[in-house]
């Protein structure tokens, strides 16, 4: 099939995201990542944790950790048709970052992203397709705070490039 | 509707999602650093045409008092942690979503950031259980709170509901604001390509002659 030959214009792939989004906006929210990856993480730290995580009181109090929450499936099916997409097109092949200072750099931005989403209460997902169309003022303040961060992570990639 | 059809339909849109952004290749981080470092806005476009369709969809249905918005006040926390997130998607190369979308391309660094996600949010969850800030969702109150620096709640509905006009109008005036970024863009990619022909054509020059 021609879909699993070509790259697709990610204008019509994000123009097609947009209007399923207005479609789950109607059902159950609008399209978001971190809630889900909250969630997850505590389910997995009860996981380890057991019947300690009561003495985290984030657990009890912002998060309690539930399996049925919707927003942890829209990561697995990111994952699963990410997934599907890349073995019906072979393009899915085991990748490894090749330099130590890759998986630092990784290790350090994984960790700066996960603190970020929950001080914020959201992501860049909610940011651009979930708050800042429905006009919440914390669509602009979130917009100003990744634009920011983002240019100082450039600033820094490029001196990483550089040097 | 119930848990079970709700998870359903988050992992149809969730699966939909993967396999579109797989195949074009978009990625939310690259569409912010590209502008910023490279000048190259494919992936910039991208997300702004989204963003025209959801600030006039979202609305629209928000003045009919439709849909799920996001309820939640925000403050200062939401400037400091998406600068936290910003910088750390630029370094690890890679959003919320384009983690998910590569480790299911195979990309072991993408499940590497991932787990650390995971670790960084385990990590908050344990300062905010000492300081309890910013405030819990039970807590909130949805009026400014500039002791706990927290500016309130407003969107589309409250906007409505205030100035009595309804919500599609401001998301029509935000359509437009976005569609004269992406003017610009095209504007200056249109430049851009008009001086790399010139370019082109004076290095085309030289081999000609020989």
């Amino acid at each position: 099939m021609e879909f699993f030959k070509k790259t697709l214009d990610p204008i019509v792939a994000l123009a097609a995201i947009a209007v399923l989004d207005l479609f789950l906006f109607l059902i159950v929210g609008s399209w978001t990542v971190g809630g889900g990856e909250t969630m997850m993480t505590g389910l997995l730290a009860k996981i380890f944790l057991g019947e300690e995580i009561a003495r985290i009181p984030f657990w009890n109090l912002v998060f309690v950790p539930d399996a049925g929450y919707w927003k942890i499936y829209i990561s697995l099916g990111m994952f699963f048709g990410a997934f599907m997409g890349a073995v019906i097109s072979k393009e899915f092949y085991l990748r490894f970052p090749r330099r130590l200072s890759e998986w630092v750099l990784i290790t350090i931005g994984g960790l700066l992203m996960g603190v970020g989403i929950r001080l914020a209460f959201v992501c860049n997902v909610s940011t651009f397709f979930g708050l800042t169309p429905e006009l919440n003022l914390g669509g602009y303040l979130a917009i100003s705070g990744i634009l920011a961060g983002a240019w100082v992570g450039s600033m820094i990639y490029k001196k990483m490039l550089e040097g | 509707m119930s848990v079970v059809g709700e998870c359903l339909v988050a992992f149809v849109f969730g699966s939909v999602v993967g396999l579109l952004v797989q195949r074009s290749r978009f990625c939310n981080t690259a569409a912010l650093r590209d502008a910023m470092l490279f000048k190259s806005y494919r992936n910039t476009k991208a997300l702004l045409v989204a963003m025209m369709i959801l600030s006039i969809g979202f609305p629209l249905f928000m003045t009919f008092g439709e849909g799920h918005p996001l309820r939640f006040d925000v403050g200062l926390n939401t400037v400091l942690g998406l600068f936290l997130f910003g910088v750390g998607m630029v370094l690890a190369g890679a959003c919320t979503v384009s983690t998910w979308v590569k480790a299911g391309e195979g990309n072991v660094g993408a499940v590497w950031a991932l787990i650390f996600t995971f670790i960084g949010m385990f990590l908050f969850s344990l300062v905010w259980s000492w300081n309890y800030w910013p405030p819990a969702p039970a807590s909130m109150t949805g009026q400014p709170n500039l002791e706990a620096l927290q500016l309130g709640f407003a969107n589309a509905q409250t906007l409505q509901e205030t100035f009595k006009i309804p919500a599609v109008v401001f998301g029509l005036v935000q359509a437009a604001v976005l569609y004269a970024i992406y003017r610009a863009i095209r504007r200056k990619e249109e430049a851009q390509q008009i001086k790399h022909d010139r370019i082109a054509a004076s290095h085309r020059q030289p081999v000609a002659a020989e």
